[in-house]
């Protein structure tokens, strides 16, 4: 009993272990086959995709034997491309806020290669926020931000590479020298040790500061350390410069040239620059956005934002009866009402505003009349020139405007 | 790691350019010479000395001068490593370079450690006299130098975690002073709480003095290394965090 019981286990056991022999070979073989039929459809379907690609014609290739066809094809093929390359700086719907305060409030706008951007807007409007976002200084609250094809968020390190910034205030080491400044910076910002000197030789050459190459930068001049922040930006010789108030606190004299170079800058790499002041953008840049509270309120070529800023009023300085030339200005067509500014001896300052009807254009016109009139009246006049068209004005007829579409041209 | 070197080059050279650096490693030197003179000076005049005792044992971390000059020391080196980049602007266009905040953080921290030790190199001489005129256990030196490193080494990561908190070097200062004041006085309670209570093994476990006592008579326990490799770890983190945190602010 004992030992048939013992050769029914056996058996058992034996069966059992024959069919599961038997079930892991069918898994198995099961598995290869789905395997091997995955791939091959992974493969069929790679070269069908392959020949059809290849199939499909090129838009640059010479299959192309009408003229017409082939001229379209071209066409289309370098917008598209100009999509994907000229767009060096692209932000969209940007947005910071610190705690209840929205600084930068759904800001949108592409910067193209070969661009002066100016970036302008009274202060606090937002702008050394924004221009710290695009230098990976500062975060966005929400938005996207890619600067040459790097996200400033995921990739900073690469953005930031493609970037040189001039911070507002120019901060800079006191206790450096001038050269081992921008040495310092070219190592930092991985210009190979080979190029570094020549990178720095240029730099200070574009900048101007070859004569204080050696000098401590504590003991610099507030110009020459606008300079040097300058040659930090263009150091590692980067697509992209960003320059934040780039003329704040200069004389007269230092913002020409800090203009003048400005241009220069515009003929090898982008430029984006921030102002307060409505003829530096005018003087520097190709293209303008206009931001006021953190939102974008317009924005194009220099030559639309110019248009925009039509004075309001004219001043006129007369010599003789103030009471006359009030009444002849008036008198004058397109002209809504004047107003006496000052009289000092018997010289007579007058404010004349034009009519609301009067186009931009035709303001000259009106201009012009009033001192035919005035002369004609026998009345001298000593000096004439345009009243308001401060970036205010620009501001205060952009946002009376179009307040609900944003306004953009 | 980016930016690594640059900048630890750069903060070396703003350091010794100053004379603050000159001032601290003077003070630090006469007041070190002060202390091995005196000690030198104690030995010499006793009859019996204990067998566990020497000059060299005395030095690093037996009297109170050890520690009330890193207490001094260390604030002002670590204040200004950030604290003096935020309120001055430099830290903008330091961090719009391709660096990472890791890279900052590790390269700051290098640079005072290196200042630390460059400090204390001079008082090897004291040893080499030491070694002329009696006997020196090369090994047990070479563990006080260990335990001075690493003391140094936590009390300097403090200092610059502190310096990455705040935007005032002042501050900075007070806060690592504070902070050490603490860690030592907790430490001293090891000799005021009873032995066996868990107050005691706590006091004991942070005890710097102990731990320099330890070292200075040639011992290398794993515990210390731990503690003071955690004590470097947790604020150089604390301070990278930070750093990135001032972007989101």
């Amino acid at each position: 009993m004992s030992t048939g019981g013992g050769v029914a286990v056996g058996v058992a056991v034996g069966v059992a272990v024959v069919v599961a022999v038997v079930v892991a070979v069918v898994v198995a073989v099961a598995v290869v086959v789905v395997v091997a039929v995955v791939v091959a459809v992974v493969v069929v379907v790679a070269v069908v995709v392959v020949v059809a690609v290849g199939v499909r014609p090129h838009p640059m290739s010479a299959t192309h034997t009408n003229p017409a066809m082939r001229k379209a094809a071209i066409s289309r093929a370098p917008t598209r491309a100009a999509v994907q390359s000229l767009a060096l700086i692209s932000v969209s719907h940007l947005t910071k806020r610190y705690g209840a305060h929205l600084v930068v409030n759904d800001v949108s706008f592409e910067v193209a290669k070969g661009d002066v951007l100016g970036f302008l807007g009274p202060n606090g409007a937002g702008k050394t926020t924004t221009l710290r976002i695009l230098a990976g200084f500062l975060g966005p609250t929400s938005g996207k931000v890619a600067i040459a094809g790097h996200d400033v968020v995921t990739s900073s390190l690469e953005a930031r590479r493609s970037i040189g910034y001039m911070p507002e205030s120019v901060p800079l080491y006191p206790e450096m020298r001038v050269v081992e400044y921008l040495r310092f910076r070219a190592e930092l910002k991985r210009v190979p040790r080979s190029r570094r000197r020549s990178h720095v030789d240029d730099a200070m050459g574009k900048a101007g500061v070859l004569e204080v190459a050696h000098k401590r930068i504590g003991h610099l001049s507030k110009g020459y350390r606008q300079r040097v922040g300058l040659a930090d930006a263009i150091v590692a010789k980067p697509p992209i410069v960003v320059l934040d108030e780039p003329t704040a606190g200069l004389d007269p004299n230092q913002i020409r040239e800090t203009r003048a170079l400005v241009r220069d800058l515009g003929r090898d790499h982008t430029v984006v620059l921030s102002t307060h002041i409505l003829s530096e953008v005018e003087a520097c840049a190709t293209r303008v956005l206009l931001i006021h509270q953190g939102r974008l309120v317009a924005e194009g070529p220099t030559e639309h934002i110019r248009s925009m800023r039509g004075s309001s009023a004219v001043q006129i300085v007369v010599r003789g009866e103030p009471e006359a030339a009030e009444r002849v200005v008036a008198g004058v067509a397109g002209i809504g009402d004047v107003s006496l500014v000052q009289i000092s001896g018997d010289a007579t300052r007058l404010r004349a505003r034009f009519a609301k009807d009067v186009g931009v254009g035709e303001r000259s016109d009106a201009t012009e009349r009033c001192v035919a009139a005035l002369v004609a009246a026998g009345i001298g006049v000593r000096e004439v020139h345009a009243d308001g068209g401060s970036l205010e004005d620009v501001f205060a007829s952009l946002t009376r405007d179009g307040t609900d579409d944003g306004a953009r041209p | 790691m980016n930016g690594l070197w640059p900048i630890y080059k750069r903060e070396l050279f703003a350091f010794f350019v100053t004379p603050l650096a000159w001032v601290l490693i003077v003070v630090f030197l006469v007041v070190q010479g002060m202390h091995f003179f005196l000690l030198v000076d104690h030995f010499a005049l006793q009859r019996d000395v204990a067998s566990d005792e020497s000059p060299l044992s005395a030095f690093f971390g037996n009297t109170v001068l050890f520690y009330v000059v890193l207490f001094v020391l260390v604030p002002p080196m670590t204040m200004r490593l950030f604290a003096e980049e935020r309120r001055s602007g430099t830290i903008e266009s330091l961090m719009t370079a391709p660096v990472s905040s890791a890279g900052v953080v590790l390269a700051k921290y290098a640079a005072v450690l290196t200042t630390y030790a460059v400090m204390w190199l001079p008082t090897v001489l004291y040893l080499v006299i030491l070694g002329r005129t009696g006997e020196l256990d090369r090994h047990q030196a070479a563990s006080a130098y260990l335990g001075v490193l690493l003391v140094g080494a936590g009390y300097l990561a403090l200092g610059l975690c502190a310096s990455a908190l705040t935007r005032s070097q002042f501050l900075a200062m007070i806060w690592t002073a504070l902070v050490l004041l603490i860690l030592f006085t907790l430490g001293i309670g090891e000799f005021v709480t009873r032995d066996g209570t868990l107050m005691h093994d706590i006091c004991a476990h942070v005890s710097v003095w102990g731990h320099m006592n330890d070292f200075a008579s040639g011992i290398v326990d794993s515990r210390r290394l731990v503690f003071y490799g955690t004590m470097v770890l947790l604020p150089l983190f604390v301070a990278t965090r930070a750093v990135d945190a001032w972007r989101w602010g």
